[in-house]
C-alpha cells in the first residue's frame, strides 16, 4: 500500500519502495486528474519524467493500436436498450482519447438527432428503427460502405434507419449497425475491444500513482513487519 | 529454440490466434504493474521482467490447461 506523509513543509510525499528516499507529490490530486486525461501527464508535472514517459508510452499505443484493430468502431458509448455498452466503463479510464465517445452519444441520441461534425468517429451503432438527422444518413450512405440509401426509410422529419419489416416479412439483413461491424471485423472487434478495455483499466493505476506513489510496502513497514 | 519448443509454438499460434495479439498485452500489464510498484528506474526494468513471468506463467499455465482438457475430451 502506499505511503503519504506530510513533511513539515506541508507538501505530500511518498517514500520509494526501492531505495527509501522521498517522493514529492507536487498536487497530487492535480496529477491525478491529468493522468487520467492523459496517461503519465500527471507523473510528468511532478517531476517524475522516467515514470511518465513510460505510462505514455505503454498505454496511449495500446490504446490507439485497439482502436486499429476495430477498425475505429470499438469505442463508443450507449446506453439504450439491447446496446449497453459496458466495455465503455473500462474504456473511459484511458480519460481524453475516449470522451468524443460521450459527446458523440449525448449528441446522437438528443433533439438534433446527429453525432458532432455528423463524423461517424466514435459514434454509437445505429440500432433498428432508429430515428436520424437526414445529413447524417446521408454522410453514413456517402461514406460508409456498409450502408447504403436502402438502409433509411424517410420519417420526417427524420430518416429512420432499417425500419422493421412488414408482419409476415423475413428480413436476413443485420439488424442494427453493431452487428454489421461484428460481421465485418470478426474477431477484431473483440480483440480491439480488449485492447482499448485493458489500456482504460491500467491507467487507473496510473492515476493511483500520480495520487499517492507507488503500491509497495515502504522499507519502514517491512521492517516492521519483521 | 528447440525443435519441440518451436513446434509447441508454431502450434499454439496457428490454434489460439489471440495468443499473438495477447503478448503485446502481457508486456504492456506487466510495464504499469511494475512501474507502479517501484520509483527507479533500474527497479522498474528488473520488475517488469518479474511480473513477465509471472503474468506469462499464469496465463500460459491456463491456455495449456484449456488446451490439454479439449485434446482429452
Amino acid at each position: 500500500m502506499a505511503k503519504q506523509e506530510a513533511s513539515g513543509s506541508g507538501r505530500v510525499v511518498a517514500i520509494s519502495p526501492d531505495d527509501g528516499s522521498t517522493i514529492d507529490l507536487k498536487s497530487p490530486a492535480l496529477a491525478a486528474l491529468l493522468s487520467w486525461l492523459v496517461p503519465g501527464l500527471g507523473q510528468l508535472v511532478q517531476g517524475r519524467r522516467f515514470k511518465g514517459l513510460l505510462f505514455m508510452a505503454a498505454l496511449v499505443p495500446t490504446f490507439l493500436a485497439g482502436m486499429w484493430l476495430g477498425d475505429g468502431r470499438v469505442v463508443y458509448a450507449s446506453w439504450k436498450p439491447g446496446e449497453k455498452r459496458w466495455a465503455f466503463i473500462c474504456q473511459a479510464g484511458i480519460g481524453a482519447a475516449a470522451l468524443p465517445a460521450m459527446i458523440q452519444s449525448w449528441r446522437l441520441e438528443g433533439p438534433a438527432k446527429q453525432p458532432a461534425f455528423r463524423s461517424p468517429f466514435m459514434a454509437p451503432p445505429l440500432s433498428r428503427g432508429q430515428p436520424v438527422s437526414p445529413a447524417y444518413a446521408a454522410a453514413l450512405v456517402k461514406n460508409d460502405p456498409d450502408i447504403d440509401a436502402d438502409d433509411f426509410r424517410p420519417l420526417p422529419p427524420w430518416q429512420q434507419f432499417r425500419p422493421p419489416p412488414p408482419p409476415g416479412m423475413l428480413d436476413r439483413t443485420p439488424a442494427d449497425q453493431v452487428s454489421i461491424w461484428h460481421k465485418r471485423l470478426g474477431r477484431f472487434f473483440e480483440i480491439g475491444t480488449l485492447y482499448t478495455m485493458l489500456a482504460g483499466m491500467l491507467n487507473v493505476l496510473v492515476v493511483y500513482d500520480a495520487w499517492s506513489g507507488p503500491m509497495h510496502p515502504t522499507p519502514r513497514d517491512e521492517k516492521g513487519k519483521q | 529454440m528447440t525443435p519441440l519448443a518451436a513446434l509447441i509454438a508454431v502450434t499454439l499460434l496457428d490454434r489460439v490466434p489471440g495468443v499473438v495479439y495477447g503478448l503485446p498485452l502481457v508486456l504492456v500489464a506487466a510495464i504499469v504493474f511494475a512501474a507502479t510498484h517501484h520509483e527507479d528506474s533500474t527497479a522498474i526494468k528488473r520488475a517488469t521482467l518479474e511480473w513477465i513471468g509471472w503474468l506469462g506463467g499464469i496465463l500460459g499455465g491456463v491456455l495449456v490447461a484449456v488446451w490439454l482438457v479439449s485434446w482429452l475430451a
